[in-house]
């Protein structure tokens, strides 16, 4: 009985307006990059989640995510070298050309708000897989960053800051995140520091490594040309060149070059740069690429 | 072997199963109808064409010949359409050659059936046939099926529920033939606006007793192309070009024949071409 | 009765190759309808302007033809006065309302307890974490956020489903994006453009993009729809056209075709 009233004492259209809470988080305008997600009301989120989605697994799913990239990044004796194409995609259509694969994590270098030449402190993040997840939990990190910084006055290491992305994406596995990142930075306790961390929880530290849909490209000429001791010209110039492989090649990357050098006091932006202009150049005045001609 | 080609049945149906998207058909999400009056019988239909949610023909024609007093609004698969009623056609002539007689709208539409019930509905034509014939005004529907429907007034295709629902509103049992024109066309503007597999312009044939069929096309043109704003022309010189190679006509004359025309337009093309300025 | 082939066998067609798993599976939970449109943004110097028909589709229906899908964000009442920033929302249009309610809500709030409007960039990215809010129960819309700097220069954001975002000079998103987007990589960016006679082959320099006049990218938007209701049946009845400047915010209509 007292279950009945408790049941019926309560009109059911109360149930229709937002709780205590929601209303709460409604009226917070600025939002705790939170760990609270909407769920789709089935017995199987994440299936529902790859039916609605997953465009690889079927290609008529009424939701196309952005997706698609090739980035690398490598350590040399002069620091570390990050390089990314800059194209979207969403399914066979190519949505944006001008996306920034690389995102500054930490609290002075939001990117937009420094735009000197000197080297910006701080750790860089790269984008491969779900331009979405990428962006918000690259931002989560940033926070804990900053966080770090002000509790224990003195920068994150790179070891640390990966270490509390890959349990994030590990606490999130099966749920369909997809990211494939890499943290670069140099660090007073590290020196040159470069991990990979993906969406399956994998975190490796390391030397050299390429991501995306564009990975195998650009380690061909990688590998056939790295060095650790090449000099700061040759790595900018070797990071350019595997990109631009990849871009010729592979369907899903192309745009525009995105090229950063990490050093011991930040990390210095080389350019963001339309790889066709950049792709003839090399060619012309190089030679390679001849298998492309315009003879008729 | 005459009729279909199956030999790439197995395969298609394989690539199907694992994935391959099929191509996609041009359609004619359509709205046709057909409605007699005192003395004849008159067809209209819509002039859109689509592929999937694309305009591919912005003016086509969905009215076939099938004899010169019958006549068939097609809805469903383009190709289906156009050579079912131009094989029927062929038929309908050779029969009426072998008989002497004119042809009547009620063998042309037994062909019809036959020929699609043998295939199941995989053939894609929707059709209204209509025409006259010496036992008077026939006017019936075909379905892909095979099925068939001879009615006072019928309306087919994706916008058949638009049209029927002005022909239900509107349709008196003794129209005269500019009353079922202006009905007809009435209904297929419903379409028109109605239904997003319809649009563009209204063609209609009147079919009358003793008299040569008149086709009009585009008899109402409720579509007018919008104009442009600015002007898209670009200077000489824009596009990019890495090589350059000159075929002179004396080179052409060594693989083919070449023959001048006059500067007169009218006669190279048949019908003119809507073309961006 | 007894039979000699197997039920399975008979039913699919004999190839060699292993059955598919890539197959869809069929869920008897489909909480998504796609209500047809497209929408448009392109921004100038000092002005930015976003774009949308009024026609809203289900199948080959027409549910209604004056749906409005761009928003004016943060305004004092209904009428949207004294809003800066304006939202555009394309796809399913019960989540794109939501979704315009939901940060409609905030932008107030914000302003209500810090005295200031919300920047457009602070603006931007809250949308983008609303909509990541959702990152497994997505909301069915691609959204354009449009305003102006702090700077008083046009700001145009570009949002995926799940809330990656970007500033862009201009996005068309929709059923027609594939169709007017190229236009405006041409007519805005002037990809594929290049200046006659500035030299040969390679030396041939690109034309570069600057910013457009206002009355020019009027033009453009009333072409682009004129064109996109031509060729995609989605696609018609009215044209929505919200210009902002720093003089406030401007609604005009205009008609398109209806068939």
């Amino acid at each position: 009985m007292d279950k009945l009233v408790a049941q019926y004492s309560r009109p059911s259209h109360q149930n229709e307006s937002y709780s205590e809470q929601e209303q709460q988080d409604l009226t917070e305008s600025l939002p705790p990059l939170s760990l609270k997600f909407a769920l789709p009301p089935v017995a199987n989120p994440s299936a529902f989640l790859r039916a609605m989605t997953d465009d690889h697994s079927n290609p008529s799913c009424p939701i196309k995510l952005a997706h698609g990239t090739t980035t690398l990044a490598f350590r040399f004796q002069g620091g570390i070298i990050v390089c990314t194409d800059s194209r979207a995609t969403a399914g066979n259509w190519i949505a944006s050309q001008t996306v920034k694969k690389v995102i500054p994590v930490s609290r002075l270098s939001r990117g937009e708000d420094k735009p000197t030449n000197d080297p910006t402190p701080g750790l860089l993040g790269t984008m491969a897989g779900g331009a979405a997840d990428c962006q918000y939990w690259l931002r989560y990190l940033s926070q804990q960053c900053t966080l770090h910084e002000i509790r224990h006055k003195r920068r994150i290491t790179v070891a640390a800051a990966s270490k509390i992305l890959a349990n994030l994406t590990y606490s999130y596995k099966g749920y369909g995140l997809s990211m494939g990142t890499m943290l670069a930075g140099v660090t007073p306790q590290e020196g040159p520091a470069l991990y990979y961390i993906d969406s399956d929880g994998t975190r490796l530290p390391g030397n050299l490594f390429c991501v995306g849909s564009g990975q195998t490209f650009a380690y061909g000429v990688l590998d056939a040309n790295y060095r650790y001791d090449l000099t700061e010209q040759e790595a900018l110039a070797l990071g350019r060149r595997a990109i631009l492989a990849a871009m010729h090649r592979d369907a899903y990357s192309g745009g525009f070059i995105n090229l950063y050098h990490v050093k011991e006091e930040g990390w210095v932006h080389h350019g963001f740069d339309d790889m066709n202009p950049i792709f003839w150049k090399t060619k012309l005045e190089s030679g390679e690429f001849s298998n492309v001609t315009s003879e008729l | 072997m005459p009729g279909f080609d199956f030999s790439n049945y197995n395969r298609n149906a394989a690539l199907h199963a694992r994935g391959v998207p099929l191509p996609k058909a041009t359609s004619t999400g359509t709205t046709i109808v057909g409605c007699i009056y005192d003395n004849g019988v008159v067809i209209a239909a819509d002039t859109r064409a689509t592929s999937g949610p694309i305009v591919a023909d912005k003016n086509c024609e969905k009215l076939h010949y099938i004899a010169p007093k019958i006549w068939c609004a097609g809805a469903g698969t383009a190709a289906d359409t156009e050579f079912t009623t131009a094989l029927i056609s062929s038929n309908v002539e050779l029969h009426s050659l072998s008989t002497g007689r004119d042809p009547r709208v009620i063998t042309c539409m037994t062909m019809l059936k036959q020929h699609l019930f043998r295939y199941q509905g995989h053939i894609g034509a929707y059709l209204v046939v209509a025409g006259v014939d010496p036992t008077g005004v026939g006017l019936y529907t075909v379905h892909a099926h095979g099925s068939t429907d001879k009615l006072p007034y019928v309306t087919m295709g994706s916008g058949s529920l638009a049209a029927m629902s002005v022909f239900e509103s509107m349709w008196q049992p003794d129209l005269n033939k500019e009353g079922a024109i202006a009905l007809c066309s009435e209904a297929i503007k419903a379409g028109i606006f109605n239904d997003l597999g319809s649009g563009s312009n209204v063609d209609v044939c009147v079919i009358e007793k003793d008299k040569p069929t008149q086709l009009l096309r585009n008899y109402e043109k409720p579509n007018e192309r919008g104009l442009k704003e600015r002007n898209y022309r670009f200077p000489r010189g824009t596009t990019a070009w890495l090589n350059q190679k000159v075929i002179s006509k004396e080179d052409m004359k060594k693989y083919v024949t070449i023959e001048t025309l006059s500067g007169d337009d009218n006669l190279a093309a048949g019908e003119k071409m809507e073309v961006d300025v | 009765m007894t039979s000699l082939m197997d039920h399975q066998a008979r039913e699919t067609v004999g190839y060699s190759f292993s059955e598919s798993t890539a197959g869809v599976k069929q869920h008897g939970f489909y909480p998504y309808t796609d209500n047809g449109g497209s929408t448009l943004g392109i921004t100038g110097s000092d002005f930015a302007i976003l774009a949308g028909d009024t026609r809203s589709t289900s199948g080959y229906n027409i549910n209604s033809r004056m749906v409005p899908k761009v928003f004016k964000i943060g305004g004092d009442d209904e009428t949207g006065e004294g809003a800066t920033i304006v939202l555009s929302v394309v796809g399913f249009a019960a989540d794109g309302n939501a979704l315009k309610e939901r940060l409609d809500t905030v932008v107030k709030m914000y302003k209500y307890q810090h005295g200031k409007p919300m920047s457009v960039s602070a603006c931007a990215q809250r949308l983008s974490t609303i909509l990541y809010q959702k990152r497994f129960f997505p909301y069915y819309v691609h959204a354009i956020l449009a305003g102006l700097d702090e700077e008083g220069k046009g700001a145009l954001y570009s949002y995926d489903p799940v809330g990656s975002y970007e500033r862009e000079q201009c996005r068309a998103a929709g059923a027609a994006a594939s169709l007017i987007m190229p236009f405006l990589d041409n007519q805005v960016n002037f990809k594929n453009q290049y200046i006659p006679g500035s030299g040969e082959g390679h030396a041939l320099a690109a034309k570069k993009p600057e910013p457009l006049p206002l009355e020019t990218v009027k033009g453009l938007v009333r072409d682009a729809f004129t064109s996109a209701v031509e060729r995609h049946i989605e696609v018609g009845d009215n044209l929505q056209m919200v210009i902002i400047t720093k003089d406030g915010i401007e609604e005009v209509y205009h008609p398109l075709k209806k068939d």
